[in-house]
Protein backbone atom coordinates (compact mmCIF):
# COMPACT_ATOMS: atom_id res chain seq x y z
CA UNK A 1 0.00 0.00 0.00
CA UNK A 2 1.23 3.20 -1.08
CA UNK A 3 1.61 6.48 1.33
CA UNK A 4 -1.06 7.92 -0.44
CA UNK A 5 -3.24 5.12 -0.27
CA UNK A 6 -3.24 4.47 3.68
CA UNK A 7 -3.58 8.10 3.85
CA UNK A 8 -7.15 7.50 1.67
CA UNK A 9 -7.62 4.19 3.87
CA UNK A 10 -7.87 6.06 6.87
CA UNK A 11 -9.94 8.79 5.86
CA UNK A 12 -12.02 6.33 4.22
CA UNK A 13 -12.12 3.95 7.10
CA UNK A 14 -13.27 7.14 9.38
CA UNK A 15 -16.03 8.30 7.38
CA UNK A 16 -17.07 4.48 7.43
CA UNK A 17 -16.93 4.72 10.80
CA UNK A 18 -19.15 7.75 11.42
CA UNK A 19 -21.69 6.14 9.42
CA UNK A 20 -21.96 3.01 11.48
CA UNK A 21 -21.91 5.28 14.94
CA UNK A 22 -24.41 3.75 17.59
CA UNK A 23 -26.65 6.92 19.50
CA UNK A 24 -26.62 6.63 22.70
CA UNK A 25 -23.44 4.89 23.41
CA UNK A 26 -20.72 4.39 25.85
CA UNK A 27 -17.13 4.37 25.21
CA UNK A 28 -14.48 3.60 27.25
CA UNK A 29 -10.79 6.44 26.97
CA UNK A 30 -8.05 4.12 27.95
CA UNK A 31 -5.66 7.05 29.61
CA UNK A 32 -1.81 7.20 31.05
CA UNK A 33 -1.83 9.35 33.33
CA UNK A 34 1.37 11.02 35.19
CA UNK A 35 1.39 12.57 38.44
CA UNK A 36 4.09 15.38 37.79
CA UNK A 37 7.36 15.78 36.61
CA UNK A 38 9.46 12.69 37.08
CA UNK A 39 6.52 10.95 38.41
CA UNK A 40 5.57 7.11 37.14
CA UNK A 41 2.83 6.95 35.05
CA UNK A 42 0.19 4.51 35.20
CA UNK A 43 -3.31 4.03 33.11
CA UNK A 44 -6.79 4.79 34.18
CA UNK A 45 -9.85 4.37 32.23
CA UNK A 46 -13.09 6.19 31.79
CA UNK A 47 -16.08 4.82 30.54
CA UNK A 48 -17.86 8.04 28.96
CA UNK A 49 -21.76 8.33 27.82
CA UNK A 50 -21.01 9.51 23.77
CA UNK A 51 -22.88 12.97 23.47
CA UNK A 52 -23.43 13.83 19.36
CA UNK A 53 -20.40 15.48 17.63
CA UNK A 54 -18.71 14.93 20.82
CA UNK A 55 -14.71 15.21 20.32
CA UNK A 56 -11.72 14.10 22.62
CA UNK A 57 -11.62 17.39 24.43
CA UNK A 58 -15.50 17.57 25.25
CA UNK A 59 -15.21 13.90 26.61
CA UNK A 60 -12.08 15.07 28.52
CA UNK A 61 -14.63 17.69 30.31
CA UNK A 62 -17.02 14.86 31.18
CA UNK A 63 -14.26 12.89 32.97
CA UNK A 64 -13.20 16.51 34.72
CA UNK A 65 -16.60 16.39 35.92
CA UNK A 66 -16.99 12.79 36.74
CA UNK A 67 -13.43 11.52 37.66
CA UNK A 68 -14.73 7.81 38.36
CA UNK A 69 -12.52 5.13 36.74
CA UNK A 70 -14.30 1.61 35.27
CA UNK A 71 -13.44 -0.42 38.43
CA UNK A 72 -15.44 2.90 40.03
CA UNK A 73 -12.54 4.13 42.53
CA UNK A 74 -12.61 7.86 42.31
CA UNK A 75 -9.06 9.58 41.03
CA UNK A 76 -8.15 13.19 40.46
CA UNK A 77 -9.47 14.66 37.25
CA UNK A 78 -7.69 14.16 34.32
CA UNK A 79 -5.36 17.46 33.07
CA UNK A 80 -4.89 18.19 29.52
CA UNK A 81 -3.54 21.32 27.41
CA UNK A 82 -5.81 23.16 25.27
CA UNK A 83 -6.68 26.83 23.41
CA UNK A 84 -8.33 27.18 20.62
CA UNK A 85 -10.29 24.19 20.08
CA UNK A 86 -10.45 24.54 15.90
CA UNK A 87 -6.90 23.13 15.39
CA UNK A 88 -4.97 26.08 14.61
CA UNK A 89 -3.14 26.34 17.69
CA UNK A 90 -1.26 23.42 18.40
CA UNK A 91 -1.67 23.10 22.14
CA UNK A 92 -3.95 19.91 22.57
CA UNK A 93 -1.62 17.92 20.00
CA UNK A 94 -1.76 14.01 22.02
CA UNK A 95 -1.13 10.56 21.02
CA UNK A 96 -4.78 8.95 20.36
CA UNK A 97 -4.62 5.07 19.62
CA UNK A 98 -0.76 5.29 18.68
CA UNK A 99 -0.33 7.91 16.69
CA UNK A 100 -0.26 12.09 17.16
CA UNK A 101 -2.76 14.57 15.99
CA UNK A 102 -4.88 17.42 17.66
CA UNK A 103 -7.64 16.22 20.51
CA UNK A 104 -9.60 18.89 19.44
CA UNK A 105 -10.38 17.84 16.25
CA UNK A 106 -10.65 14.24 16.92
CA UNK A 107 -14.34 12.94 16.60
CA UNK A 108 -15.52 10.13 19.01
CA UNK A 109 -17.99 8.72 16.13
CA UNK A 110 -14.70 8.60 14.08
CA UNK A 111 -12.60 6.48 16.40
CA UNK A 112 -15.30 4.69 18.28
CA UNK A 113 -18.27 4.05 16.74
CA UNK A 114 -20.14 1.11 18.63
CA UNK A 115 -20.74 0.91 22.17
CA UNK A 116 -17.54 -0.18 24.26
CA UNK A 117 -15.27 1.35 21.78
CA UNK A 118 -11.91 1.93 23.16
CA UNK A 119 -9.63 5.35 22.63
CA UNK A 120 -6.23 5.37 24.15
CA UNK A 121 -4.79 8.69 24.76
CA UNK A 122 -1.48 9.18 25.80
CA UNK A 123 1.04 12.43 26.57
CA UNK A 124 3.24 13.03 23.17
CA UNK A 125 6.20 11.31 24.12
CA UNK A 126 9.10 13.83 22.91
CA UNK A 127 8.69 16.16 25.77
CA UNK A 128 8.83 16.76 29.67
CA UNK A 129 5.57 15.76 30.85
CA UNK A 130 3.92 18.38 33.48
CA UNK A 131 0.91 16.50 33.82
CA UNK A 132 -1.31 13.80 32.16
CA UNK A 133 -1.78 14.55 29.01
CA UNK A 134 -0.22 18.26 29.22
CA UNK A 135 3.39 18.05 27.78
CA UNK A 136 6.11 20.87 27.86
CA UNK A 137 6.99 22.04 24.46
CA UNK A 138 9.72 24.28 25.30
CA UNK A 139 12.24 23.05 23.21
CA UNK A 140 10.08 22.85 20.02
CA UNK A 141 10.07 27.46 20.19
CA UNK A 142 13.65 27.31 21.38
CA UNK A 143 14.52 25.64 18.41
CA UNK A 144 12.85 28.39 16.60
CA UNK A 145 14.79 30.76 18.06
CA UNK A 146 18.07 28.58 17.13
CA UNK A 147 17.21 29.08 13.41
CA UNK A 148 15.96 32.81 14.05
CA UNK A 149 12.59 32.15 12.42
CA UNK A 150 11.83 35.85 12.74
CA UNK A 151 12.14 38.95 10.15
CA UNK A 152 14.88 41.59 11.66
CA UNK A 153 12.35 44.71 11.45
CA UNK A 154 13.75 46.16 14.71
CA UNK A 155 15.99 49.50 14.15
CA UNK A 156 15.96 52.82 14.68
CA UNK A 157 14.88 53.81 11.29
CA UNK A 158 12.36 53.13 8.64
CA UNK A 159 13.65 50.40 6.47
CA UNK A 160 11.02 51.53 4.21
CA UNK A 161 8.78 48.62 2.20
CA UNK A 162 9.95 45.60 1.68
CA UNK A 163 10.45 43.91 -2.11
CA UNK A 164 7.95 42.83 -3.93
CA UNK A 165 6.20 39.48 -3.66
CA UNK A 166 5.01 37.30 -7.18
CA UNK A 167 2.14 35.26 -6.28
CA UNK A 168 3.70 31.99 -6.74
CA UNK A 169 6.08 32.89 -4.38
CA UNK A 170 3.85 34.10 -1.87
CA UNK A 171 1.68 30.59 -2.19
CA UNK A 172 4.81 28.82 -1.64
CA UNK A 173 5.02 30.69 1.16
CA UNK A 174 1.51 30.70 2.69
CA UNK A 175 1.64 26.93 2.88
CA UNK A 176 4.91 27.03 5.03
CA UNK A 177 3.28 30.08 7.23
CA UNK A 178 0.69 27.54 8.26
CA UNK A 179 2.79 25.71 11.30
CA UNK A 180 1.06 25.93 14.37
CA UNK A 181 4.38 24.49 16.32
CA UNK A 182 1.99 21.82 17.34
CA UNK A 183 4.51 19.20 17.58
CA UNK A 184 3.59 16.49 15.26
CA UNK A 185 6.38 16.15 13.20
CA UNK A 186 8.63 15.96 16.02
CA UNK A 187 6.39 13.21 18.04
CA UNK A 188 6.43 11.09 14.77
CA UNK A 189 10.17 11.48 13.76
CA UNK A 190 12.20 8.36 14.69
CA UNK A 191 15.43 10.82 14.48
CA UNK A 192 13.89 13.52 16.89
CA UNK A 193 14.19 11.24 20.37
CA UNK A 194 13.32 13.22 23.94
CA UNK A 195 16.24 15.18 25.27
CA UNK A 196 15.42 16.57 28.98
CA UNK A 197 18.51 18.72 29.88
CA UNK A 198 18.20 21.89 28.47
CA UNK A 199 21.67 21.98 27.93
CA UNK A 200 21.83 19.92 24.62
CA UNK A 201 19.09 21.30 23.64
CA UNK A 202 21.14 23.08 21.22
CA UNK A 203 22.80 20.36 19.95
CA UNK A 204 19.77 18.18 19.27
CA UNK A 205 18.18 17.18 16.08
CA UNK A 206 16.37 20.72 15.59
CA UNK A 207 13.24 18.82 14.17
CA UNK A 208 11.31 19.35 11.04
CA UNK A 209 9.11 22.48 12.39
CA UNK A 210 12.29 24.34 12.52
CA UNK A 211 13.94 23.50 9.10
CA UNK A 212 10.71 24.64 7.40
CA UNK A 213 10.52 27.60 9.27
CA UNK A 214 14.12 28.73 8.82
CA UNK A 215 13.09 27.96 4.82
CA UNK A 216 10.13 30.42 5.34
CA UNK A 217 11.81 33.24 6.53
CA UNK A 218 14.66 32.55 4.32
CA UNK A 219 12.12 33.28 1.25
CA UNK A 220 10.83 36.40 2.47
CA UNK A 221 12.20 39.35 1.35
CA UNK A 222 13.30 41.03 4.61
CA UNK A 223 13.93 38.07 6.79
CA UNK A 224 16.76 36.32 4.08
CA UNK A 225 19.00 38.82 5.90
CA UNK A 226 19.39 36.38 8.18
CA UNK A 227 20.28 33.56 5.88
CA UNK A 228 23.52 32.90 6.12
CA UNK A 229 23.01 33.12 10.46
CA UNK A 230 20.32 30.23 10.07
CA UNK A 231 22.04 27.89 7.85
CA UNK A 232 25.21 28.09 10.40
CA UNK A 233 22.64 26.71 12.93
CA UNK A 234 21.25 24.32 10.69
CA UNK A 235 25.03 23.20 9.54
CA UNK A 236 26.07 22.70 13.24
CA UNK A 237 25.14 19.56 15.42
CA UNK A 238 21.47 18.62 15.22
CA UNK A 239 20.88 20.50 12.05
CA UNK A 240 19.55 19.93 9.00
CA UNK A 241 21.99 16.93 8.22
CA UNK A 242 20.50 14.92 10.88
CA UNK A 243 17.38 13.94 9.43
CA UNK A 244 16.99 10.55 8.67
CA UNK A 245 14.78 10.94 5.70
CA UNK A 246 11.77 8.65 7.36
CA UNK A 247 9.74 11.42 5.94
CA UNK A 248 6.86 10.40 8.86
CA UNK A 249 7.21 14.25 9.77
CA UNK A 250 5.21 15.09 6.23
CA UNK A 251 2.62 12.44 6.55
CA UNK A 252 1.34 13.35 9.98
CA UNK A 253 1.27 17.12 9.61
CA UNK A 254 -1.97 18.23 10.21
CA UNK A 255 -1.32 21.69 8.04
CA UNK A 256 -0.15 19.27 4.88
CA UNK A 257 3.15 21.44 4.91
CA UNK A 258 5.54 20.35 2.72
CA UNK A 259 8.30 19.27 5.54
CA UNK A 260 10.58 17.05 3.61
CA UNK A 261 10.63 19.80 0.61
CA UNK A 262 11.88 21.92 3.15
CA UNK A 263 14.85 19.47 4.42
CA UNK A 264 15.57 19.37 0.44
CA UNK A 265 15.85 22.75 0.08
CA UNK A 266 17.38 23.72 3.34
CA UNK A 267 19.76 20.78 2.64
CA UNK A 268 20.47 22.33 -0.55
CA UNK A 269 21.26 25.92 1.40
CA UNK A 270 23.68 24.27 3.63
CA UNK A 271 25.64 22.58 0.80
CA UNK A 272 25.52 25.96 -0.97
CA UNK A 273 26.51 27.71 2.50
CA UNK A 274 29.56 25.01 2.98
CA UNK A 275 31.03 25.66 -0.75
CA UNK A 276 30.28 29.50 -0.36
CA UNK A 277 32.65 29.31 2.67
CA UNK A 278 35.34 26.47 1.84
CA UNK A 279 36.31 29.12 -0.59
CA UNK A 280 35.65 32.83 0.50
CA UNK A 281 36.27 32.24 4.28
CA UNK A 282 33.28 32.83 7.26
CA UNK A 283 32.00 36.32 6.97
CA UNK B 1 30.11 12.52 21.23
CA UNK B 2 28.08 14.33 23.67
CA UNK B 3 30.86 17.00 23.71
CA UNK B 4 30.09 20.71 22.83
CA UNK B 5 33.93 21.08 21.39
CA UNK B 6 34.88 17.31 20.87
CA UNK B 7 35.80 16.71 16.68
CA UNK B 8 32.73 15.01 15.99
CA UNK B 9 30.61 18.28 16.81
CA UNK B 10 33.17 20.75 15.51
CA UNK B 11 33.19 19.35 12.27
CA UNK B 12 29.53 17.90 12.17
CA UNK B 13 28.35 18.95 8.55
CA UNK B 14 31.57 18.01 6.92
CA UNK B 15 31.68 14.34 8.62
CA UNK B 16 27.71 14.64 7.85
CA UNK B 17 28.56 15.07 3.91
CA UNK B 18 31.38 12.90 4.02
CA UNK B 19 29.58 9.84 5.71
CA UNK B 20 26.66 10.67 2.47
CA UNK B 21 29.65 11.01 0.03
CA UNK B 22 32.01 7.66 1.07
CA UNK B 23 28.68 5.35 0.35
CA UNK B 24 28.79 6.54 -3.08
CA UNK B 25 32.31 7.10 -4.25
CA UNK B 26 34.16 5.02 -3.61
CA UNK B 27 32.30 2.55 -2.31
CA UNK B 28 28.89 3.00 -4.42
CA UNK B 29 31.16 2.84 -7.74
CA UNK B 30 33.34 0.10 -6.14
CA UNK B 31 30.04 -1.84 -5.85
CA UNK B 32 28.81 -1.78 -8.85
CA UNK B 33 31.94 -2.75 -10.53
CA UNK B 34 32.25 -5.46 -8.37
CA UNK B 35 29.35 -7.01 -9.11
CA UNK B 36 29.76 -6.35 -12.65
CA UNK B 37 32.69 -8.90 -12.47
CA UNK B 38 31.20 -10.74 -10.30
CA UNK B 39 27.92 -11.54 -12.51
CA UNK B 40 30.34 -13.11 -14.88
CA UNK B 41 29.52 -16.26 -13.90
CA UNK B 42 26.33 -15.41 -15.26
CA UNK B 43 26.82 -13.54 -18.26
CA UNK B 44 30.70 -14.41 -19.18
CA UNK B 45 29.12 -16.82 -22.10
CA UNK B 46 28.19 -14.05 -24.22
CA UNK B 47 32.01 -13.57 -24.42
CA UNK B 48 32.99 -15.16 -27.63
CA UNK B 49 36.90 -14.36 -27.37
CA UNK B 50 36.94 -16.55 -23.95
CA UNK B 51 38.41 -19.86 -23.48
CA UNK B 52 36.27 -23.08 -23.70
CA UNK B 53 33.33 -24.38 -25.48
CA UNK B 54 30.53 -24.41 -23.51
CA UNK B 55 28.75 -21.09 -22.29
CA UNK B 56 29.68 -22.09 -18.26
CA UNK B 57 32.94 -22.66 -19.45
CA UNK B 58 33.21 -19.17 -21.38
CA UNK B 59 32.09 -17.41 -18.13
CA UNK B 60 34.20 -19.01 -15.93
CA UNK B 61 36.91 -18.24 -18.01
CA UNK B 62 35.82 -14.66 -18.40
CA UNK B 63 35.55 -13.88 -14.94
CA UNK B 64 39.23 -15.49 -14.47
CA UNK B 65 40.19 -13.44 -17.14
CA UNK B 66 38.24 -10.27 -15.13
CA UNK B 67 40.40 -11.29 -11.63
CA UNK B 68 43.41 -11.14 -13.32
CA UNK B 69 43.07 -7.81 -15.12
CA UNK B 70 42.59 -6.19 -11.42
CA UNK B 71 45.49 -8.12 -10.26
CA UNK B 72 47.70 -7.16 -12.31
CA UNK B 73 45.90 -3.24 -11.51
CA UNK B 74 49.37 -1.00 -10.43
CA UNK B 75 49.49 0.10 -6.77
CA UNK B 76 46.20 -1.79 -5.85
CA UNK B 77 46.82 -2.14 -2.34
CA UNK B 78 46.81 1.30 -2.25
CA UNK B 79 43.21 1.24 -3.66
CA UNK B 80 41.94 -1.76 -1.44
CA UNK B 81 43.37 0.44 1.43
CA UNK B 82 41.52 3.59 0.16
CA UNK B 83 37.94 1.18 -0.08
CA UNK B 84 38.28 -0.77 3.16
CA UNK B 85 39.51 2.93 5.20
CA UNK B 86 36.36 4.04 3.33
CA UNK B 87 34.23 1.38 4.64
CA UNK B 88 35.25 1.85 8.04
CA UNK B 89 34.52 5.23 8.77
CA UNK B 90 31.04 4.95 6.26
CA UNK B 91 30.52 1.94 8.63
CA UNK B 92 31.87 3.56 12.37
CA UNK B 93 29.86 6.86 11.83
CA UNK B 94 26.82 5.22 10.10
CA UNK B 95 26.31 3.43 13.48
CA UNK B 96 26.81 6.79 15.58
CA UNK B 97 23.78 7.80 13.68
CA UNK B 98 21.78 4.84 13.13
CA UNK B 99 21.88 4.80 17.16
CA UNK B 100 21.25 8.28 17.28
CA UNK B 101 17.82 7.61 16.47
CA UNK B 102 14.79 5.81 17.70
CA UNK B 103 12.59 3.57 15.60
CA UNK B 104 9.19 3.71 15.82
CA UNK B 105 7.60 1.82 12.66
CA UNK B 106 5.26 0.24 14.62
CA UNK B 107 2.87 3.14 15.02
CA UNK B 108 3.77 5.05 11.70
CA UNK B 109 3.56 2.32 9.17
CA UNK B 110 4.60 4.84 6.18
CA UNK B 111 6.68 3.50 3.14
CA UNK B 112 9.63 6.06 4.17
CA UNK B 113 9.52 4.79 7.92
CA UNK B 114 10.12 1.22 6.25
CA UNK B 115 12.98 2.29 3.89
CA UNK B 116 14.70 4.18 7.70
CA UNK B 117 14.39 1.47 9.75
CA UNK B 118 15.39 -1.26 6.65
CA UNK B 119 18.59 1.57 6.03
CA UNK B 120 19.56 1.05 9.24
CA UNK B 121 19.23 -2.71 9.63
CA UNK B 122 21.06 -3.66 6.41
CA UNK B 123 23.91 -1.50 7.24
CA UNK B 124 24.18 -3.34 10.60
CA UNK B 125 24.60 -6.95 9.01
CA UNK B 126 26.02 -5.06 6.02
CA UNK B 127 29.15 -4.66 8.19
CA UNK B 128 28.95 -7.76 9.41
CA UNK B 129 29.02 -9.31 6.02
CA UNK B 130 31.43 -7.01 4.54
CA UNK B 131 33.68 -7.92 7.04
CA UNK B 132 33.41 -11.46 7.04
CA UNK B 133 33.53 -11.28 2.90
CA UNK B 134 36.76 -9.33 3.15
CA UNK B 135 38.71 -11.83 5.67
CA UNK B 136 37.77 -14.39 4.40
CA UNK B 137 38.25 -14.17 0.57
CA UNK B 138 40.86 -11.55 0.73
CA UNK B 139 42.69 -11.81 4.37
CA UNK B 140 42.74 -15.32 3.86
CA UNK B 141 41.33 -15.93 7.57
CA UNK B 142 40.45 -19.45 6.32
CA UNK B 143 39.65 -20.89 9.71
CA UNK B 144 35.89 -18.62 9.58
CA UNK B 145 35.45 -20.41 5.90
CA UNK B 146 33.56 -24.10 6.17
CA UNK B 147 36.10 -26.84 4.93
CA UNK B 148 38.89 -24.21 5.18
CA UNK B 149 39.17 -23.73 1.27
CA UNK B 150 41.67 -20.31 0.70
CA UNK B 151 40.52 -18.41 -2.07
CA UNK B 152 43.26 -17.74 -5.08
CA UNK B 153 43.11 -14.79 -7.44
CA UNK B 154 44.57 -17.78 -9.80
CA UNK B 155 42.02 -19.89 -9.23
CA UNK B 156 39.21 -17.14 -9.19
CA UNK B 157 35.97 -19.58 -9.95
CA UNK B 158 36.72 -22.50 -8.52
CA UNK B 159 38.21 -21.36 -4.98
CA UNK B 160 35.02 -19.28 -4.96
CA UNK B 161 32.89 -21.90 -5.49
CA UNK B 162 33.82 -24.16 -2.77
CA UNK B 163 34.02 -21.64 -0.11
CA UNK B 164 30.65 -20.80 -0.59
CA UNK B 165 29.66 -24.51 -0.49
CA UNK B 166 31.92 -25.35 2.20
CA UNK B 167 34.24 -27.79 0.35
CA UNK B 168 35.27 -29.10 -2.93
CA UNK B 169 32.98 -31.97 -3.05
CA UNK B 170 29.68 -30.95 -2.64
CA UNK B 171 27.42 -28.99 -0.42
CA UNK B 172 27.74 -29.12 3.19
CA UNK B 173 25.41 -27.82 5.45
CA UNK B 174 27.78 -24.45 6.72
CA UNK B 175 28.10 -24.40 3.24
CA UNK B 176 24.91 -23.37 2.51
CA UNK B 177 24.55 -21.53 5.45
CA UNK B 178 27.72 -19.47 3.89
CA UNK B 179 26.05 -19.22 0.60
CA UNK B 180 22.70 -17.93 2.07
CA UNK B 181 24.62 -15.45 3.88
CA UNK B 182 25.88 -14.07 0.86
CA UNK B 183 22.69 -14.06 -0.64
CA UNK B 184 21.14 -12.11 2.58
CA UNK B 185 24.23 -10.07 2.36
CA UNK B 186 24.18 -8.98 -1.21
CA UNK B 187 21.01 -8.14 -0.89
CA UNK B 188 20.91 -5.62 1.82
CA UNK B 189 23.81 -4.19 0.53
CA UNK B 190 22.16 -3.44 -3.13
CA UNK B 191 19.03 -2.06 -1.14
CA UNK B 192 21.65 0.15 1.04
CA UNK B 193 23.41 1.59 -1.98
CA UNK B 194 20.11 2.39 -4.24
CA UNK B 195 17.84 3.82 -0.76
CA UNK B 196 21.06 5.63 0.38
CA UNK B 197 21.54 7.19 -3.26
CA UNK B 198 17.71 8.57 -3.14
CA UNK B 199 18.17 9.89 0.08
CA UNK B 200 21.88 11.21 -0.43
CA UNK B 201 20.05 13.58 -3.32
CA UNK B 202 17.51 15.33 -0.57
CA UNK B 203 20.36 15.38 2.01
CA UNK B 204 22.55 17.22 -0.28
CA UNK B 205 19.82 18.87 -1.55
CA UNK B 206 19.75 18.09 -5.36
CA UNK B 207 16.24 16.58 -4.88
CA UNK B 208 13.66 18.90 -3.24
CA UNK B 209 9.89 18.90 -4.79
CA UNK B 210 7.63 15.94 -4.03
CA UNK B 211 8.33 14.96 -7.76
CA UNK B 212 11.29 15.22 -8.07
CA UNK B 213 12.42 13.37 -5.12
CA UNK B 214 9.74 10.42 -6.70
CA UNK B 215 11.56 10.41 -10.06
CA UNK B 216 14.70 10.07 -8.59
CA UNK B 217 13.20 7.38 -6.56
CA UNK B 218 12.08 5.36 -9.87
CA UNK B 219 15.75 6.08 -11.00
CA UNK B 220 17.03 4.47 -8.37
CA UNK B 221 14.68 2.05 -7.70
CA UNK B 222 16.15 0.56 -11.60
CA UNK B 223 19.15 0.92 -10.46
CA UNK B 224 18.96 -0.93 -7.53
CA UNK B 225 16.81 -3.55 -9.37
CA UNK B 226 19.58 -4.10 -11.99
CA UNK B 227 22.18 -4.40 -9.46
CA UNK B 228 19.88 -6.87 -7.76
CA UNK B 229 19.74 -8.59 -10.63
CA UNK B 230 23.59 -9.11 -10.99
CA UNK B 231 24.14 -9.74 -7.44
CA UNK B 232 21.55 -12.03 -7.16
CA UNK B 233 23.37 -14.12 -10.20
CA UNK B 234 26.62 -13.64 -8.87
CA UNK B 235 25.75 -15.93 -5.46
CA UNK B 236 23.21 -18.40 -7.04
CA UNK B 237 26.31 -18.80 -10.08
CA UNK B 238 29.00 -19.26 -7.64
CA UNK B 239 26.81 -21.43 -5.47
CA UNK B 240 26.05 -24.10 -8.29
CA UNK B 241 29.40 -24.00 -9.64
CA UNK B 242 31.13 -26.92 -10.05
CA UNK B 243 34.51 -27.12 -8.51
CA UNK B 244 35.96 -29.49 -10.83
CA UNK B 245 34.77 -28.25 -14.08
CA UNK B 246 35.92 -24.37 -12.45
CA UNK B 247 39.27 -26.08 -11.98
CA UNK B 248 39.67 -27.63 -15.40
CA UNK B 249 39.25 -24.32 -17.20
CA UNK B 250 41.34 -22.38 -15.12
CA UNK B 251 44.35 -24.95 -15.49
CA UNK B 252 44.05 -25.15 -19.56
CA UNK B 253 44.24 -21.24 -19.48
CA UNK B 254 47.08 -21.13 -17.09
CA UNK B 255 48.83 -24.13 -19.57
CA UNK B 256 49.38 -21.43 -22.56
CA UNK B 257 45.30 -21.02 -24.27
CA UNK B 258 45.15 -17.72 -22.81
CA UNK B 259 44.62 -15.03 -24.78
CA UNK B 260 42.75 -16.72 -27.02
CA UNK B 261 43.51 -15.99 -30.96
CA UNK B 262 41.60 -13.32 -32.15
CA UNK B 263 41.84 -13.23 -35.55
CA UNK B 264 41.13 -15.93 -37.58
CA UNK B 265 42.81 -15.72 -40.92
CA UNK B 266 45.03 -18.27 -42.51
CA UNK B 267 48.17 -17.36 -41.18
CA UNK B 268 47.41 -16.51 -38.02
CA UNK B 269 45.62 -20.35 -37.65
CA UNK B 270 48.60 -21.83 -38.74
CA UNK B 271 50.50 -20.39 -36.05
CA UNK B 272 48.38 -21.57 -33.20
CA UNK B 273 48.65 -24.51 -34.70
CA UNK B 274 52.19 -24.61 -34.22
CA UNK B 275 52.21 -23.45 -31.34
CA UNK B 276 49.65 -26.12 -30.16
CA UNK B 277 52.11 -28.40 -31.30
CA UNK B 278 54.97 -27.44 -29.92
CA UNK B 279 52.71 -27.03 -26.53
CA UNK B 280 51.82 -30.84 -27.26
Amino acid sequence: MSDAEAHAYDADMRRANRRKAVDGRSVIFKIKRCDGPGKPSRWESFKVPVEEGANVISSLKWIAANPVTTEGSKTTPVVWDSGCLEEVCGACTMVINGRVRQSCSCLIDEYAPLEGDVITLEPMSKFPVIRDLWVDRDRLFSALTRVKAWVPIDGTYNMGAGPKESPEHQQMRYALSECMSCGCCLEACPQYTKVEDEEKWDTSFVGAHAISQARLFNEHGTGKQLKGERYDALSGPGGVSDCGNAQNCVKVCPKGIPLTESIGAVGRGTTIHAIKQFFQGKK
Amino acid sequence: MSNPDGPMQKHHFLLRRLHSLTGILPIGVFLIMHLTTNSTIAWGGLNGRAHGDGWLDRAIATFQHEVSFINETPLLLLIEITLWASIAFHSILGVIYAVSGNMNNGSYKYGGNTRYMLQRVTGYVGILFIFYHIATLRWGWTWLVPGGVKWSHENAASTLAAALQGSTEQFTEWGLVVAIFYFVGVTMLVFHFANGLWTAAITWGFTISRSAQKRWGYACAALGAGLMVMAWASVVGFATLDYDQAREVEEAMKSGHEPVPQMTDDHTETATAEHSNIDG
